[in-house]
């Protein structure tokens, strides 16, 4: 929803509650009650809706979750200039769409996904404020392989990977999460936010 | 009760109401312009509960004035 129409409902809500709320006798007529209940159900409900989306919306960006102190060197370790660092590569070599980096690999793609990341943001926000965490940070659950497959599911690159492929157990135990992606010795170069004064950065960051 | 003082009282309801509405609009306003965690929950906890509190408190002064 374009940022315009949610300023153009809240301004005219503004407009028509003010008329309501400066000359409250316009209301004595039907088609006042009718202006009324728009100026103080509808229109505001409205306008709440969008502002919900909006701030919903860019809470996803990478840059909502990197204003966080606590979250720079997460950010920092997508500029690594090292290929088995599984977010640098994915960032930097556009796997993942930059302004909503974090939000690609950390969504739950199941129904409702979005809503519980959301709810872990809002989490998030009042750790942040109120719980004083500690680096490193750790996820709630063990990652599941079910993010990595949203993309990499008929890939050739995976499909046809020469590990992947060493067994036929092994594509079945990673389609079923028995075996991770990341803890089972493969891809797991993540994050590792306390080794970033021993590597070297891409992009002179 | 005469049907003046109960235009009257409906007149301070809806002012009532709308102040609290307007006052929710305008920190939404100023959230949507800041770019900050913070933002979200002064726009739910602040801007969002006034805008309740107004829109409830005008269905409950319609219910009201038409009870009486």
């Amino acid at each position: 929803m374009p940022v315009w129409l949610t300023y153009a409902v809240l301004v005219l809500t503004i407009a028509v509650i003010a008329i309501v709320v400066l000359a409250p006798s316009v209301t004595v007529s039907r088609g006042g009650k009718i202006l009324a209940f728009l100026a103080l159900f509808i229109f505001p409900v409205l306008a709440v809706s969008l502002g919900y989306d909006h701030h919903m919306e860019r809470s996803k960006q990478t840059s909502f979750c990197l204003s966080c102190h606590l979250m720079e060197p997460y950010g920092r370790s997508l500029h690594v200039d090292d290929a088995t660092w599984l977010p640098a590569q994915h960032y930097q070599n556009h796997r993942v769409p930059h302004d909503e980096a974090c939000y690609t690999c950390h969504e739950d793609y199941v129904m409702y996904g979005t809503i519980k990341a959301k709810w872990r943001g809002m989490h998030h926000v009042y750790a942040q404020y109120f719980e004083n965490p500690k680096p490193p940070l750790h996820l709630y659950h063990p990652y599941n392989n079910r993010e990595c497959l949203h993309c990499h599911l008929g890939a050739r690159s995976f499909e046809q990977g020469t590990t992947h492929n060493a067994d036929p157990q092994i594509m079945a135990d990673i389609k079923s999460n028995k075996m991770s992606c990341l803890t089972s010795g493969c891809h797991d170069q993540i994050h590792n936010s306390t080794k970033l004064n021993e590597v070297r950065f891409w992009n002179g960051k | 009760m005469t049907a003046e003082s109960n235009s009257v009282k409906m007149a301070l309801r809806l002012r009532v109401a709308g102040t609290c509405i307007l006052l929710g609009l305008l920190i939404e306003a100023l959230t949507l312009t800041w770019n900050s965690p913070i933002a979200f929950l002064v726009f739910l906890g602040f801007g969002g509960l006034l805008m309740f509190a107004g829109i409830v408190f005008y269905l409950l002064s319609l219910v009201s004035s038409s009870a009486t």
